[in-house]
């Protein structure tokens, strides 16, 4: 018997041997239960715990289309940051500009009316207030905890469940930090339009950051929604939120923070980081950084391409400060502490009071006209005199020297070396340039065009000096005119250049597949060698007017070689702003056709289509160089104005029932340092101008948009 | 001396089948479970973004499948390709354009008398489910499997359980129930008639067709609830399914409710709907509104349960013409207006329309 349960005890130690065994297996597969059932546990929670500080946002009105993305119209999510009624939110739930915008708070029956505090415009954020205190606010992650890979649920409130509910959720990861030149927490969850605004929180439902929509090549509004739920996403993180929350509870707007410069190289990542420019007025100009300087140190770090410049200015605001190592020649320079400006919100441009002849292959610019008062005029300089070096840089044609003027401040002092007319000589001048204005030249002008529009542009021979004169540090750019052919370049084939036979008169065109359609006027005396200005005709609501304005242009286009364009609006009730994009592209097809003078494309609209002319000239700055509206009203600004010239001729009715939205277009473009020239016609109403004195003038602003 | 054997029997196989019932749960065993019954169909299509290809769950022993209405289905030569690969001609039974539901069975079921094929069981009430819980998504999207290859296996969470606008292009989603939104991109071509599952690979919903977010202008993940289904299912299998009454017709019929507002001319994309004028005397005038409000929110009685308010944005002119017109004279609703910083909540009672207005 002993022996038989001395037997039975071995057999019970190999039962427990093969049971711990088992056992084991199966502690495996029931960890990884756990670990499923824990973190389902988790989120749950972790939700729970965020839920009080997510808000719906709805707005009303509003653009429907923003930068040609279609904006949806419903709700949107915010954080309460402050018990005192603050809440964070995406700028991309605001892009339409709603006129009015009201935050539920999670557990209360009544909406609340929400004001815009401020907005980041770096990190597209806004701040949003409503009348209420003691709310809840979240807890946040400090950066430094935030790990790669760590669990991380992007959080909404937009369905349905307004007052009730827990908000939505989407699980994923950190995939990265410091995205997007430094500012942002890159996820795996799906971030959308359903989540932007919301909280990207940790499991224990503190806030790694606020969702938004980011793109590393744009920056505005709508950037990077093409990624959504693409497991791409992005959040501001908290830390670098309430490190910025007092400035914006007061109001301030931030903006990056820019020294001013380009480099010289377009390769951020191989090249040098060389400055090629610095812009008239910046950071960089007042600290006295020059073209050439080499940066090896930004903020203490060496840097070798301009990407790590990049990475380091990018997360810095206007006002920042940042201490740069230079080597200029041999010397090692120090520029400790530049305080970083803003993107210029008004830059007057620099004049110097010429009208260049066009249509020619001559290298410089020759003088056609001198503006009475300008300083070319004031400092010796005779029409058919011709510029050939601008501060010794060799100028090629009136478009580079366009470029190179636009580039200086106002009030700086250039030579230039003039050749001058009916004599072999070249004298050097000296010129205070002067402002912009809008001053119009006379109405009787001399031929503008010397009708070489399609010969191949002559290199630049000076007497006694070798072709092209000294090199300068820096690209030299080499505009063309829109349309004209370009240099032949060794193992490039020929770009497309306008033809010399093409349709003239009027010309129909509809585009099969998407069914935009717009008319063209080519004047029966247009000749490829001569660049025609481009008039972009934007039609009130409901009526393309194409007959009316035939009529009264088909003799000024003649006269002024001008081409009139007139597309047609996709809908009776006017035009959408997406509709720019359509008429860009009409542009690109146009000028490969046709010569264009780049300097004349102006937009010209009446009502409707006026408000629509002054919207597409900045939309399409880098084409248009003016608008002439009668009637009209002024659209939301671009964040950036600065760029090429811009010229603005304004015409009102005192009669017109919108006359006050009109008037304050003026103002409002002077301001940020426009040139505007504006009449009002106490006796008109809101049709289009026939007058014939008012028209005159309005040629004699064509004709001069391409001064310099 | 004999005794002992049996006890170490008893207690190896009783650890073997705790470590089975375990196992059960894991991703991998669910998904080895759940193929089985999920079948590949393939009907009409192939043009004009209808697919000739979708997917169906099976719901009995027997070949009934569960899957989503579309014009796949409306085909003489239905088919399904089964896990193991065998094809098989089916015929539909009944469908729900309402629920976007339909059923079909296999037309040959003798041949699973003896040999019953895996299914879900909906007989038995499926599971509760929450935001945030762990889901998986079985579906053909884009026919990625053919024959007896398994079909596609999604991991995701619920993000939200909501009803919502659903649009294609511009029509509007037949199903308007409660969706179960998940933040896996599940909702593919061909992905409609797929299963939701629990991460325990119980049945939870029928992943529907693609379809957009009209609110916020984005692709939707969802699925139709079990819940809103099993009625028309369990119904259907017994063949005493009868459709849904359709309702009336979604157009609306503009019932003129007099209000005595007069918003600002409707010029823009989208005009906030401010209040130009308010006709003295009128219902508006009486609710206290002024010119210069700015309307924001409407909450009117529901049409399906009046008793209840539902509250709409009011985004535009267009809006609030809209919203308008879809009421009855004679209704008090409340109209929620920006007035001074404050949004203020005043009870405005519609009339009939004035005689001047009826002409």
């Amino acid at each position: 018997m002993r022996h038989s349960i001395m037997r039975f005890a071995m057999l019970m130690r190999l039962v427990l041997a093969v049971g711990c065994l088992l056992q084991a297996a199966s502690m495996t597969v029931s960890a990884k239960e756990d670990v499923d059932a824990a973190l389902e546990q988790a989120t749950k929670a972790a939700l729970d715990r965020i839920s009080p500080v997510v808000v719906q946002i709805r707005t009303v009105g509003g653009l429907e289309v923003v930068s040609g993305v279609r904006k949806g119209l419903g709700p949107t999510t915010g954080v309460i940051v402050d018990p005192d009624g603050y809440i964070i939110s995406s700028s991309f739930n605001f892009a339409s500009k709603p006129s009015a915008i009201a935050v539920s708070l999670p557990g209360r029956q009544e909406p609340l009316n929400a004001q815009v505090v401020a907005q980041d415009q770096t990190r597209m954020l806004t701040l949003l207030k409503v009348e209420a205190n003691n709310l809840p606010t979240p807890a946040f992650v400090p950066k430094s905890e935030i790990r790669l890979g760590q669990w991380a649920l992007a959080v909404g409130r937009t369905w349905a469940d307004v007052y009730a509910g827990p908000p939505s959720v989407s699980v994923g990861i950190i995939s990265a930090k410091d995205r997007i030149w430094g500012k942002a927490l890159q996820t795996d969850a799906k971030v959308s339009p359903v989540n932007y605004g919301g909280p990207l929180i940790d499991l224990e439902g503190r806030v790694l950051g606020i969702l938004v929509p980011l793109s590393p090549q744009r920056d505005d509004e709508t950037a990077g929604v093409e990624w959504y739920d693409g497991g791409i996403g992005f959040a501001i993180p908290m830390e670098d939120i309430l490190a910025v929350l007092p400035k914006l509870k007061q109001g301030t707007n931030l903006t990056r923070g820019l020294l001013g410069i380009r480099m010289k190289s377009r390769d951020q990542f191989s090249a040098p980081p060389v400055i090629g420019e610095v812009g008239p007025g910046t950071a960089a100009a007042k600290a006295g950084l020059l073209p050439g300087d080499l940066i090896i140190e930004v903020d203490g770090k060496p840097v070798s391409r301009y990407a790590q410049i990049q990475h380091i200015l990018g997360v810095k605001y206007a006002g920042d400060r940042v201490s740069l190592k230079v080597k200029r020649g041999d010397q090692v320079l120090d520029f400790p502490n530049i305080e970083l400006t803003g993107p210029p919100q008004a830059t007057a441009l620099a004049f110097l009071g010429i009208l260049p002849m066009r249509d020619d292959p001559e290298a410089g610019v020759a003088v056609r006209y001198l503006f009475p008062n300008g300083p070319a005029r004031q400092a010796g300089i005779r029409p058919g005199d011709r510029i050939v070096r601008l501060n010794d840089q060799p100028i090629l044609n009136r478009l580079h020297l366009s470029q190179v003027v636009s580039r200086l401040a106002p009030q700086s002092e250039v030579t230039l070396d003039v050749k001058r007319k009916d004599a072999d000589k070249t004298d050097k001048i000296k010129v205070r340039l002067a402002e912009l204005t809008p001053e119009l030249p006379e109405d009787e002008l001399p031929e503008g065009t010397l009708k070489q529009a399609l010969a191949p542009q002559q290199p630049l021979v000076l007497p006694g000096g070798g072709p092209g004169g000294q090199p300068r540090p820096g690209p030299m750019p080499q505009p063309r005119p829109m349309g004209q052919p370009p240099r032949p370049r060794p193992g490039r084939d020929k770009q497309p250049q306008p033809k010399p036979e093409v349709p003239k008169g009027v010309i129909q065109h509809t585009d099969p597949a998407t069914g935009h359609a717009y008319w063209l006027y080519v004047p029966e005396n247009y000749d490829p060698n001569i660049s025609h200005g481009l008039i972009i005709w934007l039609h009130p609501a409901g009526d393309t007017m194409e007959q009316a304005m035939l009529r009264l242009w088909q003799d000024l286009c003649k006269k002024h070689h001008l081409i009139l364009y007139g597309p047609k609006a996709e809908n009776p009730t006017g035009w959408l702003t997406s509709e720019a994009d359509l008429i860009r592209e009409d542009l690109r097809k146009i000028a490969a056709e046709y010569t264009l003078d780049r300097s004349r494309i102006v937009t010209h609209g009446l009502g409707q289509g006026a408000s629509f002319a002054l919207y597409l000239a900045f939309d399409a700055r880098d084409q248009v160089r003016g608008a002439a509206v009668f009637g009209g009203a002024l659209p939301n600004l671009p964040r950036d104005l600065s760029g090429p010239p811009l010229s603005f001729f304004l015409v009102g009715g005192g009669r017109d029932p919108e006359i006050e939205a009109f008037r304050a277009v003026k103002p409002a473009l002077e301001e940020r340092k426009f040139p505007v020239n504006y009449r009002e016609l106490p006796e008109h109403g809101n049709g289009y101008v026939t007058d014939p004195g008012v028209l005159r003038t309005l040629m004699s602003w064509i004709e001069g948009l391409d001064r310099i | 001396m004999t005794r002992p054997i049996p006890i170490l029997f008893a207690v190896v196989g009783w650890l073997a089948a705790a470590t089975a019932i375990r196992a059960d749960v894991s991703f991998a065993e669910v998904v080895r479970k759940t193929n089985p019954k999920i079948v590949k169909v393939y009907g009409a299509g192939g043009f004009r973004g209808i697919t000739a290809y979708c997917s169906g769950v099976l719901i009995s022993p027997d070949g009934y499948i569960l899957t989503v209405y579309s014009p796949t289905l409306d085909t003489r030569e239905l088919r399904v390709h089964l896990y193991d690969g065998t094809r098989h001609a089916c015929e539909l039974v009944a469908a729900e354009p309402q629920l976007d539901v339909a059923l079909i069975r296999i037309k040959d079921r003798e041949r699973f008398k003896d040999l019953p094929l895996e299914h879900f069981d909906l007989s038995q009430p499926p599971p509760e489910m929450k935001v945030g819980d762990w889901v998986l998504a079985f579906s053909n999207l884009f026919e990625i499997a053919t024959r007896d290859e398994p079909v596609s296996v999604q991991r995701g969470v619920i993000s939200a359980i909501t009803p919502f606008a659903g649009r294609r292009g511009i029509h509007e989603a037949a199903y308007r129930g409660k969706a179960i939104i998940v933040d896996a991109i599940t909702n593919n071509p061909g992905a409609h008639g797929g299963a939701l599952t629990t991460r325990k690979g119980e049945l939870i919903g029928i992943i529907g067709k693609e379809l957009k977010n009209a609110l916020s202008e984005t692709w939707v993940n969802y699925a139709m609830p079990i819940t809103e289904l099993r009625d028309f299912a369990l119904r259907a299998m017994r063949g005493d399914y009868k459709p849904l009454d359709r309702p009336e017709t979604r157009q609306v019929v503009d019932k003129k409710p007099y209000h005595g507002l007069v918003l600002v001319p409707d010029i823009l994309d989208r005009t906030p709907p401010y209040v130009e004028e308010v006709i003295p005397g009128s219902p508006a005038a009486r609710a206290g509104l002024r010119p210069d409000d700015l309307i924001v929110f409407i909450r009117a009685p529901r049409p399906d349960s009046p008793g209840e308010l539902e509250e709409r944005v009011i985004a535009s002119c267009k809006a609030f013409k809209e919203t308008l017109a879809g009421l009855d004279p004679g209704m008090t609703i409340k109209v929620i207006v920006r007035r001074g910083g404050q949004l203020l909540s005043l009870d405005l009672t519609l009339e009939p329309p004035p005689p001047a207005a009826t002409k």
